[in-house]
């Protein structure tokens, strides 16, 4: 299991990294914390011709509170984030969904651009950005565009980012106060990806739920809304029942990938249990 | 940027365990195999090679790394530690010593890495709580020991450490 | 009471020298292990760590199908990548190299490499050396293999009426049977006609491995000007059945050397590894260079012939009275590709058939089939682990069905201690025993009583806690008739009944003893072991004694671990040399201290005189006159200078089976015993459980150091934990093995286990053994997934839900949740 050869550069500057990028089209692959590029090359199942070192670019690296919305560097390392007072403080589901990323080493290395970008469909953090309403920065020689989360993640491993685009920057916009919020996972093991996992915000005014969001990964072939669910909630009374009910409904409409350690069935239970047990925390969290 | 020689080998300065080092080294040598091969540091073992297990984790500029999941080219100008920094057979590193008081290890195969990343987290945090030591070693797999001894074994190192810096 | 008078007849056949002691020296101390040191400092040297000059590296091209005929190979590209020094096909190798070695009869030839068919995926079916494993690996890249894909086997149920194309080995006939057995022991008609419950259960016990954190390798350097090899590798049986590998490559057995090296673990399934050492000596001769060969975690997982048990059980129980009394099961085991073991897996398990239980009858209908994964081999427990499970089942089936008590109904079940040493149904001796004991000391240990009311207090607020109990055995000290005595009568094959522990000891001229042990360090505790009893044999302090392996070329007979064996007979070995070396000193010293020997002893070092010990001589005084004084002793033809001594220990009871193997007789006497005690919680939406509790108690006899003990306790029961709940090697309807990685084969993590697993002892010495030691190394992983399992069940009983097949994966359990609550 080596990695077949490659040829590599280590960019010193974004614009340097973007005019090789356009240079090279789809034989370049940007090397951020390696964490899911390399064992795919260990295992051969990608052979880049050459590999665009990004761990040099300082500049990417950021956690910052600016405009009403916390402003991510694509290369700040997933400890970074999960250690982070600011982000506990003022995105506490991003904080709460990294309790179940991978491990602490793992979490050293790796990158929240890597991650998104890489777009593993049992991966937490594009759940949380799609409950989030984060949008993604991608830059490229031609400038930049600011693309919703919902509209990135295409597919396993498919995103909106094209082969001369870096993803830049992460935007989260900050909740409203008195926002509830939850992320429930289960996975095979602590650590791992998951087989079904909910992150969902959700405030209530006049006793009524309102900008209800409930985002789902590990269940389809992406991180994904349940639009059906959140519909059924949004401008109700909050209830157990009303949570089991959208909950019901989210699992009716997913169309669940299978493997061999979850099948259609069992994916479907566990998001209608977190689901359930998500509005629930969420509910809870509610300020008044 | 990083310029390759003519054989496609590009040349790094880096310190092991102190130690500088000047190498070439062609850009895909994973850094497990650089260790073990071109520096003979064969205290860093190779479990899975694909990032899971942690037997191979290192130091990186203090912080642990999969040594599998890293190339040699991208640790210029690094500091690296691996197992052989820690202590010696005749004045072992209190970790170690705990270790073996507490039978944290049966094969010794995964011990190197596991060490690292109490090593990790006592250099963070002197007084880490039971379960912080099990959030920091779970990022690495043992097969023999069921993990118990382990866990007594950092907390046994912890609080020894603790009481000789008083 | 004939059993138990042919039970009392065994006592006259042991070959014990040292009883089980009042108070010992070394032997049940905690010593801090003398192996961790080096392993600590990251100077263990296993295989990888070996570098010779002038090393190649090799790397195998793996069948990505499971089941095809090669039809043609392209090596041109491959050749022709600078670096790559050869590249040799399956049906090159074999022109050099004959197959490799097989228990099974007939036999079922394997090669190194495939030659013509691929059996399974990730079958090696081209070897590349090169100057780099890097550059190996990218002449893999350049093979083109045509294959003509045949039918692939993979359901066991189906393998049985395979033909045509979709037999693997038609050489054997045109069937995947690979070998059927039907044995009876004892009077199980009648036990069948005379109960009053008959307790029906069908069980599945799903594949998993040992998968030890290092891989298997091995390093070939080929003498040319000799014609002898040289092969370092991390196998175990060595010194034992080592020179079938000389066999292999067509030498005579002298014309091999093979240097063991410490093991990253092996957990069995390094036991007998043949295939690597094959493989680089055939590359070794045919490149003229040293070449090391190290499995990836791919090649591990997909194709080191280390997969276990793969069984299905159709069993049926009788009860009478609320005593057990027959147990008659068919079972299908599914071998994989090849069947280099045979069913010896299904021998052992005869051994402890009847585990602690009074059961007067056994009849067991055995098939054995090939399918195209990879094949079985050897992992902690050797098919005994599996007995175990269908046991508990079947005694927690019956609980459930008469409304009995689970613990009572263990206990009024249980062989009384008076009865040992007891013959059971197969032919097996049970040494001795206590196992009410060990319940009770378990019971005490998790407070069994207090957990019964938290659970009715859990159930009372909807939630689902269960408590699981395993009483169950853990048989000690393999021998080797379990081998063959299941095969076909008319053609037993090779029936081998020795299995030995040899030892060197020498004490050097400074006093200080040197042991070379003859089988490999595997992440057990040998020197910590060999030290302990050394001290308290020679009254040594541990620090002068150090511990050496022999190679081949070097060594005596000897096993090595296997079947919780190498603790007892290295004990026996070293009380055998030690009683050498203790005659040679009272002889010198006697000369010494003109004294009669047999009017000294032995006592802290020093040999001195029974009534007068300040009068005496050191060790180390001593050997330095054995050595070096010859001339001021008197001619004495036998003695010789030096103080050195071997000796191999074979096995302390064993015996033939008869002619119908109706008796199968004593093979595996030295019995432990175990109970596991758990409690669990279910999520019943996720079907996720939580360990709330676990306690195991064990009884392997006289403890020679209970720490090593406990970590093998721990460590076992976090394995059995696994094989309960986590690990499976999946294939596919197409025999693509899905979860080969370490991210897809869930192997326990920290968080997987408890986090306080509480062990305790009992202490119920062997009158067979040294000391009364039995052996303790597999056991956690023999009790832990009954217990689960039986946890499990307790929990949702309010849901009806009946746990009968592993791995209890949250899938798994869902589902059965799901089923139960909408029927």
């Amino acid at each position: 299991m080596k990695p077949p050869p490659f040829r590599y550069e280590k960019p010193t500057s974004v614009e340097g990294l973007l005019a090789t990028l356009a240079e090279q089209g789809d034989g370049a692959k940007i090397l951020a914390g390696g964490q899911s590029l390399v064992p795919m090359m260990n295992l051969r199942l990608v052979y880049p011709e050459v590999l665009l070192d990004i761990n040099g670019l300082s500049e990417l690296d950021y956690l910052r509170l600016e405009d009403g919305m916390l402003r991510i560097g694509a290369l700040t390392r997933h400890n970074t984030l999960r250690d982070s007072d600011l982000l506990a403080e003022r995105c506490p589901l991003a904080a709460a969904a990294y309790r179940h990323v991978a491990h602490a080493t793992i979490r050293n290395r790796g990158t929240l651009g890597g991650n998104l970008s890489h777009a593993d469909p049992a991966s937490e953090m594009p759940a949380v950005m799609l409950c989030l309403e984060a949008s993604l920065v991608l830059r490229s020689n031609a400038g930049e565009r600011s693309v919703a989360a919902s509209d990135f993640f295409q597919g396993a491993l498919t995103t909106a980012l094209q082969s001369h685009e870096l993803l830049t920057e992460i935007r989260i916009p900050l909740a409203a106060a008195g926002t509830g919020w939850s992320f429930q996972e289960v996975s095979p093991r602590k650590g791992d990806f998951a087989l079904a996992a909910v992150a969902a915000t959700l405030q209530v005014s006049n006793g009524l739920c309102q900008r209800v969001r409930i985002a789902h990964a590990g269940v389809e072939d992406r991180a994904a809304r349940a639009g059906s669910a959140e519909a059924g909630i949004e401008g109700h009374a909050p209830g157990e029942e009303l949570f089991a009910a959208a909950a019901d409904e989210a699992a009716r409409a997913v169309d669940p990938t299978e493997s061999y350690h979850a099948d259609g069935d069992h994916k479907r239970d566990l998001l209608r249990a977190l689901i359930k047990r998500a509005l629930s925390e969420a509910h809870g969290r509610c300020g008044a | 940027m990083a310029t390759a020689s003519s054989n496609g080998r590009i040349p790094i300065a880096l310190k092991v365990n102190g130690v500088a080092y000047e190498r070439e080294v062609e850009p895909r040598k994973l850094l497990s195999d650089f260790l073990r091969e071109d520096l003979a540091l064969t205290g860093t073992h190779v479990g899975c090679e694909h990032g899971v297990c942690g037997t191979c984790n290192v130091l990186l500029n203090g912080e642990t790394a999969r040594s599998c999941l890293i190339f040699a080219v991208q640790c210029d100008g690094a500091e690296l530690r691996t197992i052989e920094s820690l202590g010696t057979i005749d004045k072992m590193h209190p970790l170690q010593e705990a270790f073996w008081e507490k039978h944290g290890l049966q094969c010794g195969f995964c011990t190197p890495g596991m060490l690292l990343s109490a090593v990790e987290l006592l250099e963070k945090n002197a007084d880490p709580s039971r379960e912080e030591i099990r959030e920091a070693i779970s990022s690495n797999f043992c097969r023999c020991t069921g993990y118990q001894n382990i866990v007594e074994a950092v907390e046994f190192a912890a609080k020894r450490m603790q009481e000789a810096s008083q | 009471m004939t059993e138990l008078a042919q039970g009392k007849d065994f006592l006259k056949m042991s070959r014990q020298q040292e009883g089980p002691r009042e108070t010992y020296s070394w032997i049940g101390k905690s010593m801090k292990r003398v192996e961790d040191p080096r392993l600590l400092t990251g100077q263990g040297r296993y295989i990888d760590d070996i570098q010779l000059p002038n090393m190649a590296h090799a790397a195998v091209l793996r069948s990505p199908h499971a089941h095809a005929r090669i039809k043609s190979i392209d090596t041109a590209k491959a050749k022709a990548l600078p670096g790559v020094i050869l590249v040799m096909t399956g049906a090159e190798a074999a022109q050099v190299t004959g197959p490799t070695a097989t228990f099974s009869s007939p036999p079922c030839i394997q090669y190194c490499l495939a030659v013509d068919k691929v059996r399974n995926v990730g079958e090696g079916v081209v070897a590349v050396v090169a100057e780099s494993r890097y550059l190996a690996e990218d002449a893999i890249d350049l093979i083109d293999v045509d294959y003509e894909v045949l039918p692939a086997v993979v359901d066991p149920v189906e393998a049985i009426t395979s033909s045509g194309d979709a037999v693997l080995h038609p050489e054997r006939g045109d069937t995947n049977v690979a070998l059927t057995n039907h044995s009876v022991f004892g009077p199980i008609e009648e036990d069948f006609q005379n109960a009053d419950h008959i307790i029906r259960r069908k069980l599945r016990w799903s594949r998993v491995g040992g998968t030890p954190m290092e891989t298997v390798g091995a390093i070939a350097d080929y003498d040319s000007g000799t014609g002898k090899f040289t092969i370092y590798c991390n196998t175990s049986m060595y010194n034992y059945v080592g020179w079938l590998i000389a066999v292999s490559l067509n030498i005579p057995a002298h014309k091999l050397n093979i240097i063991p090296t410490i093991a990253g673990g092996s957990f069995g399934s390094k036991l007998f590894i043949h295939k690597l050492p094959t493989l680089t000596g055939t590359l070794s001769r045919a490149c003229g260079r040293p070449v090391k060969f190290m499995e990836d975690r791919l090649d591990n997982l997909t194709n080191c012939d280390h997969h276990a048990c793969d069984r299905i059980y159709d069993a049926e129980l009788a009860v009478k009275d609320g005593r057990m009394t027959g147990l008659r099961f068919k079972v299908i085991d599914d071998y994989g590709a090849y069947f280099q073991f045979g069913v010896g897996h299904h021998g052992n398990a005869m051994s402890q058939a009847v585990g602690p239980y009074k059961i007067s009858s056994i009849e067991m209908d055995l098939i054995a089939v090939l399918t195209n994964k990879c094949q079985q081999g050897a992992y902690r427990g050797f098919g005994s682990e599996v007995m175990n499970f269908l046991l508990e089942r079947m005694a927690d089936a019956a609980i459930d069905e008469l409304g009995d008590d689970p613990v009572e109904f263990r206990r009024r079940n249980f062989i009384p201690p008076e009865e040992f040493p007891y013959v059971i149904p197969t032919g097996n001796l049970y040494d001795s025993g206590d196992y009410a004991a060990v319940l009770d000391e378990a019971a005490r240990l998790l407070d069994y009583q207090g957990w019964r009311k938290k659970q009715a207090a859990a159930r009372e607020e909807g939630r689902y806690v269960g408590i699981g109990i395993a009483t169950c055995h853990e048989r000690s000290v393999f021998s080797a008739t379990e081998f063959w005595f299941l095969n076909p009568k008319d053609q037993p094959g090779f029936t081998l009944t020795s299995s030995p522990e040899g030892v060197a000891v020498k004490i050097d001229p400074t006093g200080k003893a040197l042991v070379t042990l003859q089988a490999p360090f595997w992440g057990n505790s040998p020197e910590t072991i060999a030290t302990q009893v050394l001290a308290e044999q020679l009254t040594m302090d541990p620090a002068d004694i150090s511990i050496n392996y022999s190679d081949t070329d070097s060594g005596l007979n000897g096993t090595g671990p296997g079947g919780s064996r190498y603790t007892v007979m290295i004990a026996g070995a070293l009380a055998g040399a030690s009683a050498k070396i203790k005659e040679k000193l009272l002889k010198v010293g006697g000369h010494m201290l003109e004294a009669s020997p047999s009017d000294l002893e032995l006592v802290d070092g020093r040999v001195c005189l029974k009534d007068v010990p300040e009068h005496g001589k050191t060790i180390a005084e001593v050997a330095l006159h054995a050595h070096y004084f010859r001339l001021s002793m008197p001619d004495d033809p036998e003695l010789t200078s030096g103080v050195d001594a071997t000796y191999v220990y074979d096995h302390p009871l064993t015996t033939m089976p008869n002619e119908d193997r109706t008796d199968l007789g004593v093979f595996y006497p030295i019995m432990g015993h175990m109970c596991h005690m758990v409690v669990v919680e279910v999520d019943p939406e996720t079907g996720k459980l939580a360990f709330l509790d676990y306690v195991a108690v064990h009884d392997c006899g006289t403890m020679v150091n209970p720490m090593t003990l406990q970590g093998h306790i721990r460590g076992g029961t976090a394995s059995g934990i696994g094989t309960a709940l986590y690990e499976h090697f999946f294939y596919d309807e197409n025999g693509q093995l899905l979860n080969a990685s370490f991210a897809d084969y869930l192997i326990p993590g920290l968080h997987e286990v408890p986090d306080d697993l509480r062990t305790g002892h009992v202490e119920t010495p062997s009158p067979f053994t040294e000391y009364g030691i039995k052996g303790g190394g597999e056991g956690g992983r023999m009790g832990a997934p009954p217990a689960i399992a039986g946890a499990v069940e307790d929990a949702l009983r309010p849901l009806g839900v009946k746990v009968d097949e592993l791995p209890i994966s949250s899938k798994r359990l869902r589902a059965l949740i799901r089923e139960a609550q909408n029927s």
